[in-house]
C-alpha cells in the first residue's frame, strides 16, 4: 500500500471487499455444486449419497466447512470459510424419475472434480454434456412396457394368453402416459387414468377370449404402475436415518397404491 | 416348471426395470441377472424354511453382496444394480392386494395384507443394509491412513 499515492481505501475496508468478492465467488461454486446435487436426487440419488457427494464438492472448491441438509423435495447448503464466511444457498427439488445412467454419471463427475479441483466452466460444460446425453427412444420404450407387462403376467403364474394381452395394454398406456405427461399434469391423475384403462382393456381382453384371466393380464401392468421399489426405498431411507425423507416417500407410495387400485376399480366397476 | 418360468421372468423383468431406469449396455446383463439371482435365493431359501420374511431377507442379502461387488468391479453406484435387480422381490403385488382390500372395505384381508406388505418390505430394506454396512466398514479401514475430512462429524447412522 505504501508505494501507491491514492489510496481510496483503507487495508481494513479492502480486506473487507476482498471477502465480499470471495463471498460471491463461493456462492456461484455453490450454486454448480447444487446443481449437481439436485440432478443426482432427480435422477433417483439416495438422500444420503447426495448429502455425501455436495459435502465433499463443497470442501474441495475451498470451504472448510460444509453442513449439508437434504431431504427428497429440498436441500439447504451451508458452507463456511474464514477468507469468506458463511454462504447459504437452497434448493426446491421437484419431481424425480430413475435415471440410473445419468445418476452414474454425476456421481463419476463429481469425484473427478473434488480429485482434479475442476474451474467453474469445466463442471459447467461436463454438467451440460450429461445434461444432452441422448436417452432410450420412444420404441425402446414401448418394447420396454410390452416386457414388464408380459413377464409379470406370467411371473404370477398367468397364462402365454394372458402375457401378451398384458403386453399390449402395456404399449397402450406407455402411449396414454406419455399423452398425459405432456399436459404436465398431476402424476396421482395419470397413475389413475393408467390404472383405469389399464382395468377397462384386461376385462374387454378377456370378454373377447382373448385372455384368461383379467387379474393375470392387470398384475403385468400393475407393476409398472405402483410404487413397489418407492416403498422399499422410503424403508430403506428411515432405516439408515434419513426419517423425514423417508417417511414422504412413504406416504407418497401409499398414496399412489391407493390411487392404482381406485383405478382399477373403477374399471371394475364401469364393465 | 412353475420355478423355471418365474426364473426366467425374473430375468426379464428386471431386464424390461432397467431399459426404464436407463440403464445401459453391459450394466443391463449384469443388473438382469442380479434379478435371477435374487428369485433363485428367495426359491432355494424355500428348501430350508416356510418363513417368507426370511426368504426375503436371504435374498436381499445376498442381492446386495452381488451389487456391491459389482459397483467395485465396474465403478458405478450400487445402486443401480440394488433397485434393478431387488425388482422380483419388491412387493408390488401384495401392495395391490392391500389396497384393494381398502377399496372394497373388507377391513379383516387389508389388515392381514398390509402387515404381509410392510414386513417383506421391511425385510428387503434391512437385508439391504448389513452387506451395505460392512462394505462401508471395510472401505472405512483401508482409507484409515489417508487424511480425515475435515469439516464434520460423520453421523452414527450412516
Amino acid at each position: 500500500m505504501e508505494d501507491h499515492p491514492y489510496h481510496f481505501f483503507s487495508p481494513d475496508e479492502l480486506d473487507q471487499l476482498e471477502r465480499i468478492e470471495e463471498a460471491g465467488r463461493a456462492n456461484e461454486y455453490l450454486y454448480r455444486i447444487l446443481d449437481i446435487g439436485q440432478y443426482m436426487l432427480q435422477c433417483g440419488g439416495e438422500v444420503s449419497r447426495v448429502e455425501d457427494s455436495i459435502r465433499r464438492l463443497c470442501l474441495s472448491f475451498g470451504a472448510e466447512r460444509a453442513d449439508v441438509f437434504t431431504i427428497t423435495s429440498s436441500i439447504v447448503v451451508t458452507v463456511y470459510a474464514r477468507r469468506f464466511g458463511a454462504v447459504t444457498q437452497t434448493r426446491r427439488i421437484t419431481g424425480s424419475a430413475y435415471d440410473l445412467y445419468r445418476l452414474e454419471q454425476l456421481n463419476q463427475l463429481s469425484r473427478r472434480i473434488c480429485a482434479e479441483h475442476w474451474s467453474l466452466e469445466q463442471t459447467e460444460e461436463a454438467l451440460e454434456a450429461i445434461r444432452s446425453a441422448r436417452q432410450y427412444g420412444f420404441g425402446v420404450q414401448l418394447f420396454t412396457y410390452a416386457l414388464v407387462s408380459s413377464s409379470f403376467a406370467l411371473f404370477f403364474g398367468g397364462s402365454l394368453l394372458d402375457a401378451a394381452a398384458s403386453g399390449v395394454i402395456g404399449v397402450v398406456l406407455k402411449f396414454l402416459d406419455r399423452a398425459i405427461r405432456r399436459t404436465e399434469a398431476n402424476a396421482f391423475l395419470s397413475s389413475l387414468l393408467c390404472a383405469c384403462l389399464g382395468g377397462l382393456l384386461a376385462g374387454l381382453a378377456v370378454k373377447l377370449r382373448l385372455g384368461d384371466d383379467a387379474g393375470m393380464i392387470s398384475i403385468g401392468n400393475i407393476m409398472l404402475l405402483i410404487p413397489g421399489v418407492a416403498l422399499t426405498n422410503s424403508l430403506r431411507d428411515m432405516f439408515s436415518g434419513n426419517t423425514i425423507s423417508g417417511l414422504m416417500r412413504f406416504i407418497e407410495s401409499i398414496l399412489l397404491a391407493l390411487t392404482i387400485a381406485f383405478g382399477f376399480a373403477l374399471a371394475a366397476g364401469l364393465l | 416348471m412353475d420355478m423355471l418360468i418365474q426364473l426366467v421372468t425374473a430375468f426379464t423383468g428386471s431386464l424390461g426395470f432397467a431399459l426404464l431406469f436407463h440403464v445401459r449396455k453391459e450394466k443391463l446383463l449384469l443388473a438382469s441377472l442380479g434379478g435371477l439371482l435374487a428369485w433363485g435365493v428367495y426359491l432355494l431359501m424355500g428348501l430350508a424354511t416356510d418363513q417368507e420374511v426370511v426368504r426375503y431377507f436371504a435374498a436381499s442379502v445376498v442381492l446386495t453382496v452381488y451389487a456391491e461387488f459389482l459397483a467395485r468391479a465396474v465403478k458405478c453406484p450400487a445402486t443401480l444394480f440394488l433397485v434393478t435387480a431387488s425388482i422380483p422381490l419388491i412387493p408390488g403385488g401384495s401392495l395391490y392386494r392391500t389396497m384393494e382390500c381398502f377399496m372394497t372395505s373388507d377391513l379383516e384381508a387389508f389388515s392381514a395384507q398390509a402387515l404381509t406388505t410392510v414386513l417383506l418390505a421391511v425385510a428387503i430394506a434391512v437385508g439391504m443394509l448389513f452387506p451395505t454396512a460392512i462394505f462401508q466398514l471395510v472401505r472405512r479401514a483401508r482409507i484409515k491412513k489417508a487424511p480425515e475430512i475435515p469439516g464434520q462429524e460423520r453421523s452414527p447412522l450412516s
